[in-house]
């Protein structure tokens, strides 16, 4: 899929406009971004803004997720975080002593 | 002030245009700077009369809005006022026009990478067992040579496509990121300066109902509800005002009434 976010308001209301008229490539809408299907009509329907309106349009290409896409320890530490009984606790504090990946660790590996 | 129209030069603190054939919209853009003719020379008029500075039976007026310019004419502070002038320097320093950047390239196509590397390995596995049994190997070296050759040149084409890809996006995301930042600063501003105007306009609210109260017309329910003429002339009662307001209003029974109850000096159009 495609991802369309603008940063201007011509751009944002020749978005609005692009997702009135053509629905069927329109797979979510939000304030002054989309996401377009992944076809070649939803990016020349992107393009088409571009052009109009340069870099006030960026769009990115955007994957289906799954948690199973993601590392098993990334996963089990999530889910321990959300299970915590303090909710206070930050989670660097809370890695800190079990067994979980500490925050910059997680910060410096790419998916 | 010294107003010069047709030839005919005007001075004093009242200037009756009735007989002249003027157009009043034009005196009120020629005193607050937007026009050069009529001539006018007089003190300069201070952001209000964006607001009230013509005043005429089919006028509009934003009445809260004049209001707390009328109070900033007469000095008034909030204390937004820091936040808001910061904000505006902040604005002012952004730099925010879209960057260039280098053309798209076409990307490398895998496959064809793939497909050299695969021929690289053939050719050189050739030439070995050529070389095994001592036949002649001129043509696998060639045959090497080039494909060898074909696959540096496209993996030096490979990594300029990446560095071109890469530097197109991250100066479009230094650029995006200025844009955000100023819509940031826009939002606050705007939040910024709607409360200092709240707070002007509570300030003046009783001095405005005297002026309405004051100023000729229908007497409103309340002071806010008042018809966009009496409001103007209730605000320009209440506003400094060392530059001429034009009327165009049959309210006061002189211009010279008009200059009185407004403390202002005055040109009837």
């Amino acid at each position: 899929m495609l991802l369309v976010v603008t940063y201007s308001r011509p751009a944002r209301r020749d978005l609005r406009n692009v997702c009135r008229a053509h629905e069927a490539c329109v797979v979510r809408q939000f304030g002054r971004a989309a996401l377009f299907s992944g076809t070649e009509f939803g990016a020349f329907q992107a393009l088409r803004l571009h052009e109009k309106h340069g870099l006030d349009v960026q769009i990115e290409h955007v994957e289906p997720f799954e948690p199973t896409d993601v590392p098993k320890h990334v996963r089990k530490a999530a889910k321990r975080y959300e299970a915590r009984e303090e909710p206070a606790t930050p989670y660097e504090r809370f890695a800190s002593g079990r067994d979980l990946p500490d925050p910059d660790q997680l910060r410096g590996v790419d998916l | 002030m010294r107003l010069r129209v047709a030839g005919t030069t005007y001075t004093g603190a009242v200037v009756d245009l009735r007989a002249r054939n003027v157009d009043g919209q034009t005196v009120a853009a020629s005193i607050r700077g937007r026009r050069c003719l009529p001539a006018v020379s007089c003190p300069e008029p201070p952001a209000v009369y964006a607001y009230t500075g013509h005043v005429h039976p089919s006028m509009g007026l934003r009445t809260r809005t004049a209001l707390a310019a009328a109070a900033r004419s007469r000095g008034y502070e909030t204390p937004q006022d820091d936040a808001i002038a910061d904000r505006r320097a902040k604005l002012a320093e952004l730099e925010c026009s879209p960057p260039e950047l280098p053309d798209p390239v076409d990307p490398v196509s895998e496959s064809t990478i793939d497909g050299l590397q695969e021929a690289v390995a053939t050719h050189r596995g050739r030439l070995t067992a050529r070389q095994a049994v001592g036949a002649d190997d001129e043509a696998a070296q060639a045959a090497l040579r080039d494909a060898a050759t074909e696959l540096s040149e496209l993996e030096t084409q490979r990594a300029a496509v990446s560095e071109t890809r890469e530097l197109r996006r991250s100066r479009a995301r230094a650029y995006r990121d200025t844009l955000e930042e100023q819509r940031r600063l826009a939002d606050e501003l705007a939040n910024l300066r709607r409360s200092a105007r709240a707070t002007l306009v509570d300030r003046c609210a009783e001095t405005f109902a005297r002026a309405i109260d004051a100023v000729p017309g229908p007497v409103p329910d309340s002071p806010f509800d008042a018809d966009p003429v009496t409001a103007a002339l209730g605000v320009l009662r209440f506003a400094k005002t060392p530059a001429p307001v034009v009327l165009e209003t049959d309210r006061f029974r002189s211009p010279t009434a008009a200059s009185d109850c407004l403390d202002a000096p005055v040109v009837r159009c």
